[in-house]
Formats: C-alpha cells, structure tokens, sequence
C-alpha cells in the first residue's frame, strides 16, 4: 500500500482499502477559520451533538478577516469569536497570535503524520508535507467531524511524482509546482488523486518547501498531496506535537496509477501567466514584463524560508520606484523569527511594506488587494481573474526569488541574472 | 426515477467562484436564497436576482473540471438545487463541488464526453435507476457509471446533515467506521 492508503486504511479500521472506494476514517484534528467558521459552528449546533468530539482537536484560526477590512467583517469576528467561545475550543488562534490557518496547523503540531486531518479551506492539503493525510471540505463535513471525529472519504487514485537531481541556485519547491501544473494541466488527470512526492529532490527540501508543494496540489485539482517523514519530519514537530505518531511510508511493492520522473537539475524559476494557472512558462519567455504590484505571503510562500531568500536578494538595494511591494509573513511566530533573523529591517530599508499575518491579498478581501490595470507579480497560488480583487487585474505568480529580483527592476527578471 | 427538463451546457471550465462571486462567500446556506444570484460570474447576464433560475434548466452539461477553483464554500451545490438542477453530467468535476453534491444529494454525474452529445436548450430524460441519459431533442444517448451504494443511502437521507441528525439521534454514530 501507499502511504495515503495505509492512513485511510488504519484510521478506518481496516486492513487494506482500494482506490474508488468510500470509507469513513477517524479524524485526528478539524480546523475551521473566521470566514466560515460561525456557518460551521451553527451547522454544528443542529446536529444536536453536544459538545465538539474534542475540544483540543477542534483548531480555530482568524486568518481571512484579521484586522478586520470593513464593518461587515468586523461584525463577523465578532459572532466567529463568540462561537468559538460558546463551545470552548482550546487552541484558538485569534488577532495577536494570528497566521494563515494552513500555517497554524503545521507550525504548532495540530496535524501528525499517519493521521487525518480536515480543515474548511482548500489549501488544508499542506498538511501532507509532515506525512498527515490533510484535506479540505466544506462546511457540512467540518460541522460532522467536529461531532463525531469521523469524516467519509473516497479512496483516491495513486500518483506518484519521483523527483530526482540537484536544485539550483533561485530554484525553489514553487517552481516545481508550477511546473507540474503546466505538465499535467487541468484537464482531469490528477483530479481526486493522491499526489506523493518522493526521491533525492524532495528529501532535500525543508518543511517549508514541502509545504508548498505540498499546499499547491489542491490547484492540480488532487485530493491530497503527501510526503513520507523523515528525520527532518521529527526535528520540525519534535517541540511542538500535539500527539504522538509513528512512522509510515510507501511500500516498495505499492500500486501507483502513474509514477512521473522529473529531474529538478535542469528546473528553473517558473512563471504561470494571468488567468490561468495551468498556462506556465519558464521565467525566460516572460522576461521584461512590466508589474506595479508585488507580493509575497499566503500559506504557499509566507514562511521564513522564503521570506529569507526575499532579504537575501533584496540587501541593500532598493525596490523599483514604480512598485508597491508588500509582504505579508504567514503566521506571528514567522514574523518574530523574521524580525530575530534581521530580515524585516532588511526588506524594510529596501522599500518593502510588511503586514501583520493575514491570507492578506491572496484572497481578494483586504490588505494591498489589485484594482483596475494592476499587474502583479505574486508568491501565491492563484492567478484566476479577480482573486486578488479588481478583475481587470492581471497576477503573474512565481517563487518569492523571481517576485524579489524582479522588483528591483520594476520587470520580471530571471533571478539567476539578475 | 426518471427526471427530465431542458440542459445548460458549457464547454469552457466552469469555475466555482464564477457560480457564487465572492459577495456570497459567506451567506448562510440556504437552497432559495443561494439560487438568486448563481452563475452570476459565469455569465453577466445571470448577475440578475433569478435570472439563472428563471431560464428554467434541469440538468447541467459540462466537460472537465466543473466547478473548479478550489472554493471550499457549498453554496455552488445548494444555489444549483435552488435553481431547480436536479443532476450535472461532466467529464470530470472538481473534488470539493463533488463532496458537496453527495453531501446534499445532487446527482454529479461522471460521464465522458456527454458535452458532445448535449446543446443549451435541449430537452434531457434521466433514469437514476438505468443510469440511462436521453437528449429527446437529437435522439442521442448514453449510459452513465451507476451511483455508490453509500451516495444513495445519503440522498435517500435527505443529505449528510440529516443522516448524521438521525445516526446522532439512534446514538449509531460509533458504527460508521
């Protein structure tokens, strides 16, 4: 069996399971956060359940709304908080000890590897980068997992993405999602399928990294994508789990539907074009395009790593005078760490506004949001018309080193030049 | 059962936050309420309080992919139902969407190339018990992959919420796993 099938399996009490069918399977944590938590929390209320399955398991995140844009989401906090507080949910992670929920989960040990874990928000699939099966559902599912601790799953299709060679320099996890966005494309292939990273490539990459590929796979239209834990895996949740867990991993005689190669040797800064994310091209063919906006945050490239890489670059320079660059670090623990680190005093000397964490842009509600003729260069993980606000604005969306290099310039730059 | 009516079909992705724009992310879940302004992105003219509804479809056809895009929100599922869709027959359909419609008892049905064989208007026959689709308008037809036991018993249930109201109730919620 596949990592995935042995999660699915052992958390539904079974021996095996096969792909196409339907099982309910424990679930070890449910996130929900501000946007769409108070529906959940009301659907849950109806089910006449009591109290939530655990109130240690139940993980509530303000991250859309914080701090809050307008007197509509103001209000909505408002009644969110109240909810949370109604039905005592121990880990609630409110303005001030605020970050993208996606982040929270991994960053504090609510999501473990072996486990299942199901979050009202798409991107709940980064949980796969400690070896958790993490998957978004919507608020019906969220309200009867946080009452029963059970959630029904199909059993995905196998797919497994075998990753070898050297990164190089400016090469980051991003450009390897982009890039197997423009390899697969949407067209129904890896749509409700398990997506496993595995080989030298990934082992190679930190957390971080895997989060954003991990993160990504739901824009390939999978169900999951999933790493198997390693040492690194133990390190990272060592101080933080709420749990315990063992390990787990792929069997050498595992079915997959389809086992792709790719050699991140000859990889390069990656670039998918406005609208659309599957229409990808190599940083190269996009070469001077001009952009007002930047931007970097979101629970794809919010995390030190890349915000280290972003002060790297950016070290006694000085951002374009013709663009807005803002980042947005994707949780207060990465803030703090940024500030320890030096590199918030870096970005800021080089013309860089920070926000205190927030989904900021990336979801279109607040803080730095596009308007008309805006053209942004973005770190997120979706560049649909309107998502980060006016839909005559145009997101190209790239790694934080191409966002980073190309604000110098005021064009998109190919980091490895310059 | 054997539902019939008239078919709006799309070619091109049909994405769920073009089916429910971002100013109804977040109203409350309700059929009549979510239908008024569905597909409002999808087409302009359906930005009209019922204009969707009011063309009267039964059936959607789609290709791949139908209502991508991510959002985790399930007004794209109850605002269809609201409007009167009672199946979608697509080449693919986004894993989220799906849930959805299973959780709410709305036939999302898998079936290949059924875009090739559907126009915007035709008049559609649906045996849920044949799995067997009718286009009365052209004389085509195909058969569909048949419904999981597990999807029926939730329909039959009046939805996912229902069906754990009642397994709540019977205290028989330890014997779903």
């Amino acid at each position: 069996m596949t990592i995935t099938e042995k999660i699915m399996a052992y958390n539904s009490g079974r021996d095996k399971v096969t792909p196409g069918e339907l099982v309910w399977t424990d679930v070890f944590s449910v996130m929900t956060m501000d946007y769409l938590g108070k529906e959940t929390f009301k659907l849950f209320d109806s089910l006449g359940a009591g109290d939530v399955f655990d109130k240690e398991r139940v993980i509530c995140v303000s991250d859309h709304l914080v701090p809050p844009p307008t007197p509509q989401f103001a209000t909505m906090l408002n009644e969110w908080r109240a909810a949370v507080k109604a039905h005592d949910i121990k880990y609630f992670y409110d303005l001030g000890r605020q970050g993208i929920a996606h982040q929270i989960m991994v960053e504090q040990g609510h999501v473990l590897p072996g486990k299942i874990s199901v979050g009202t928000d798409s991107h709940a699939n980064t949980y796969g980068a400690v070896g958790a099966m993490g998957n978004a559902v919507a608020v019906s599912d969220a309200a009867v997992a946080m009452a029963t601790g059970k959630c029904w799953f199909r059993v995905p299709e196998q797919v497994k993405f075998y990753v070898t060679g050297q990164w190089q320099p400016y090469v980051m996890a991003k450009d390897l999602s982009l890039h197997i966005m423009g390899m697969m494309r949407w067209n129904g292939h890896l749509i409700y399928k398990t997506l496993e990273y595995a080989g030298p490539a990934i082992d190679a990459l930190d957390i971080a990294g895997r989060m954003t590929l991990c993160n990504m796979t739901v824009d390939l239209g999978a169900k999951n994508g999933i790493i198997a834990p390693d040492q690194k895996t133990i390190d990272f949740l060592r101080p933080v789990q709420k749990g315990t867990w063992d390990m787990i991993s792929s069997d050498a005689d595992a079915n997959y539907e389809a086992i792709y190669e790719i050699d991140v040797t000859n990889l390069g800064p990656t670039v998918a074009r406005p609208d659309k994310l599957d229409d990808v091209v190599p940083v190269e063919q996009v070469v001077g395009t001009k952009f007002n906006k930047a931007f970097i945050g979101t629970c794809t490239n919010g995390r030190l790593e890349d915000i280290a890489v972003v002060a790297q670059i950016l070290k006694g320079q000085q951002v374009h005078p013709d663009v807005n660059f803002l980042l947005v670090p994707a949780s207060t623990q990465i803030y703090k760490d940024a500030i320890k680190a030096g590199y918030i005093e870096t970005l800021i000397d080089a013309g860089v506004a920070v926000d205190t964490p927030s989904c900021s842009a990336c979801a279109g509600i607040h803080t730095g949001v596009a308007g008309d003729g805006d053209v942004v260069l973005s770190a997120g993980n979706r560049n649909m018309k309107g998502r980060m606000g006016s839909k005559n604005a145009a997101i190209y969306l790239t790694s934080p080193a191409v966002v980073a290099a190309s604000a110098l310039k005021g064009e998109i730059v190919d980091p490895r030049r310059g | 059962m054997i539902i019939r009516g008239k078919a709006w079909t799309s070619r091109a992705y049909v994405m769920s936050f073009d089916m429910v724009v971002q100013r109804f992310w977040t109203s409350p879940i309700d059929k009549t309420e979510n239908a008024k302004f569905i597909m409002a992105g999808v087409d302009a003219k359906y930005d009209k309080e019922n204009a969707f509804k009011d063309e009267g479809y039964t059936f959607i056809v789609a290709a791949h992919n139908f209502a991508g895009g991510g959002k985790s929100i399930e007004h794209c599922v109850t605002g269809l139902m609201g409007a009167g869709i009672r199946a979608v027959f697509a080449d693919s359909f986004a894993r989220l969407q799906f849930r959805n419609a299973i959780n709410y008892g709305l036939p999302f049905v898998t079936a290949p190339s059924v875009i090739d064989m559907v126009e915007t208007g035709d008049e559609l026959e649906y045996n849920l018990d044949t799995c067997e689709l009718k286009n009365l308008t052209n004389g085509k037809s195909m058969t569909t992959a048949p419904v999981a036991p597990f999807v029926a018993e939730v329909a039959e249930a009046g939805g996912l919420l229902d069906f754990i109201r009642k397994k709540i109730a019977d205290g028989t919620v330890a014997d779903l796993r």
